[in-house]
């Protein structure tokens, strides 16, 4: 991994999360917001729908939305004050234009926002903001679709908000993934529309850091949008499917402020990605306890026992699904009984995806990785080794038999 | 040995041979614990409610504080490299031509099961002392990419001593994860597969020092429990 931006971990940038700033600093904080919010209400909606209307619809009462907000603004980490200002930040999204570009993805993201057994607030509010461009959704095709594009990308040029979905090939591979007509690589397409963005929005673990497609061997050279682009303030919401909930966090928190929140050195919203999966888990008591799922369906696994045997690797995941879970927090992946796979970490499908913990991991030992070796098992090798070499050695000894100085050992 | 006379000769003063022995029973109590981390290996279906047993805990208690005990002495042992008013070590480090002379004199001798011994076997010598800096450098990889696990823990930035400690471990051990490879995952990997490496270095340590005392009859293994060994005067 050749990341300029892991050479900057060299700070204390992801130290701390600071969830109290004093009441100083909030007092003017919410004097700004409302000047923005303010602002943003004179301005034209650039769509027709209004989410009181749709929430109706939904059968969703203001009580409800109102419930949703107070839990929005606990999770941008602001106080309670600003849960009316969420509220209302919500319902001016339609101001905020957003352009949704796809590369190298499953489309797991859009369908994380669009799908759930009924529509959450989330996907609701998500699917009032105006979003100009998005080629799964939208009816134009072809010629048509791109030509839309281009009309988005004038019209609301350094005002937009370009949500990436997807890595971007730029090794041997680009050829294999162009766009429109004209042929453009994804990486030029990429550069294109991120020229008139207000910011850029890595969504998925994919236009983060690379993600599936970017797992050895990596065959199209996959990177993620930050190794591209490094003239926009970039916002990472890495996971795999990135977490709809985390998706709006960023949305409201630069409406709310005009700001993009405070990231991690890894580009991640500290909000969102702050803090250890393994630390606000409800089986952590099981892990201090020793007590493991041993096996698929066992009765460790019916006594809701710690997954970390079975390759859990919530120890070394930052992210906020053991806090704000998914689809309206029914439920997470450690909730129904599968360790975390470190989807929101860097390289999470070579070294975090695995069914075992670390220590019994097939994992590319060899510099470059070529032969899979298990830690233990290249371990113990390497131990074999050494007792051999000092077998050897002593077995010689022994039979060469000691000589005294004397006799001829100078 | 009739006709020969042995001098005493100061190896390792009481402090020196408390440490080592420090150093040796946290070793050994943080493989022990730290494989256990690594993999839960024993117990798990014991039926005691959660509350009672606190396994990975303890486990992780004593790999924590064999972990800071044995970070302090090699902060110790660091400065006494350098300023140690017994032997410096760091003399015999420094490559001059004397010292390298001897480095490999030491080596033909172990290459050459003690047929050839060019070189005064009473002092510290120069192979011995580069061997014990691999250990050292080993530990110290230990202590920066352990403390750097250690510290994820702490994402709030709090600790029981204050709010600096996490920020002082995030400023000296972060370049860990770019250094191994820029994941999280690979710090523990490269802590998980290091510990090999020093049990390697373990084993050979011991049977280096047994061999040295067999052949070399000056009574080498006995500078670990009393400080001194033997030197042959004619
Ligand atoms: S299930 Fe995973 S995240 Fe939860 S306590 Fe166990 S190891 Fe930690
Ligand atoms: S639990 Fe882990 S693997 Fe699952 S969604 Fe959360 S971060 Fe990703």
């Amino acid at each position: 991994m050749n990341r300029e931006h892991l050479r900057t971990l060299f700070t204390t940038k992801s130290a701390r999360v600071n969830t109290n700033r004093g009441e100083e600093y909030y007092r003017e904080l919410l004097n700004r917001c409302r000047q923005r919010l303010e602002t943003l209400k004179k301005m034209p909606s650039f769509t027709k729908i209004d989410i009181r209307e749709v929430l109706e619809d939904e059968g969703i009462s203001r009580r409800d939305f109102m419930k949703w907000a107070s839990a929005m603004t606990a999770m941008l980490m602001l106080p309670s004050a600003f849960t009316p200002l969420v509220a209302e930040a919500a319902e001016l999204m339609n101001r905020l234009p957003v352009i949704w570009i796809e590369l190298q993805d499953c489309a797991g993201n859009s369908e994380a926002l669009l799908r759930s057994d009924g529509p959450k607030i989330d996907e609701i509010v998500l699917e009032i903001i105006s979003l100009e461009f998005h080629e799964t959704l939208m009816a134009a095709a072809g010629h048509q679709a791109e030509a839309q594009l281009e009309e988005a990308m004038e019209h609301f040029h350094g005002n937009y908000l370009l949500f990436v979905e997807g890595s971007v090939p730029i090794g041997a591979g680009r050829e294999w993934c162009t766009i429109g007509a004209s042929g453009e690589t994804f990486e030029e397409h990429l550069k294109r529309v991120a020229k008139g963005a207000a910011a850029v929005v890595a969504v998925g673990t994919c236009a983060t850091f690379g993600g599936v497609p970017a797992a050895a061997p990596n065959p199209t050279g996959a990177v993620g949008v930050m190794d591209i682009i490094n003239d926009k303030p970039i916002v990472n919401i890495p996971a795999c499917p990135a977490n709809p909930a985390n998706m709006v966090g960023v949305i409201l928190h630069y409406i709310l402020t005009g700001q993009i929140p405070e990231l991690d050195s890894l580009l991640r919203p500290k909000f969102a990605f702050g803090y250890r999966i393994h630390d606000n888990c409800e089986r952590r008591a099981h892990f201090d306890a020793g007590e493991f799922v041993e096996e698929w369906g066992d009765e460790g696994a019916k006594n809701n026992f710690c997954l970390y045997k079975m390759g859990c690797k919530g120890p070394m995941t930052f992210n906020n699904c053991s806090i704000i879970r998914y689809n309206e927090s029914v439920n997470w992946p450690i909730g129904a009984g599968h360790g975390c796979i470190g989807c929101s970490e860097p390289d999470f499908w070579d070294k975090y995806a695995y069914e075992r913990p670390m220590a019994d991991a097939n994992i590319k030992m060899a510099p470059g990785g070529g032969v899979e070796k298990s830690v233990d098992e290249f371990g113990l090798g390497l131990l074999t080794a050494a007792g051999i070499g000092i077998a050897i050695h002593a077995a010689a000894s022994a039979i060469a038999g000691k000589r005294d100085d004397e006799e001829g050992g100078r | 040995m009739k006709g020969k006379q042995y001098e005493r000769v100061e190896r390792m003063t009481l402090f020196m041979r408390l440490n080592h022995w420090v150093v040796a029973i946290c070793m050994v109590a943080a493989v022990i614990t730290g494989l256990y981390i690594g993999h839960p290996y024993y117990q798990t279906l014991i039926s005691e409610p959660a509350v009672g047993k606190y396994v990975m805990a303890w486990n992780r208690w004593i790999h924590f504080y064999a972990a800071i005990i044995f970070d302090v002495s090699s902060i110790v042992i660091a400065y006494l490299y350098f300023f140690s008013r017994f032997e410096r070590p760091v003399e015999k480090l420094i490559p001059t031509g004397r010292n390298i002379r001897e480095f490999f004199a030491v080596l033909v001798n172990l290459i050459t099961l003690n047929r050839v011994k060019r070189f005064d076997s009473s002092h510290e010598d120069s192979f011995h002392v580069v061997y014990f800096t691999i250990f050292h450098l080993l530990l110290l990889w230990m202590l920066l990419t352990g403390l750097q696990l250690y510290v994820h823990g702490l994402a709030h930035g709090q600790s029981s001593i204050g709010s600096w400690w996490p920020a002082l471990l995030h400023f000296f051990t972060d370049w860990t994860i770019w250094a191994t490879g820029g994941t999280l995952m690979d710090v523990r990997m490269s802590h998980h597969a290091t510990m090999y490496y020093i049990i390697v270095w373990i084993l050979f340590h011991i049977y280096y020092v047994v061999w040295r005392t067999i052949f070399w009859r000056e009574g080498d293994i006995s500078i670990v429990f009393g400080g001194y060994k033997f030197k042959k005067v004619r």
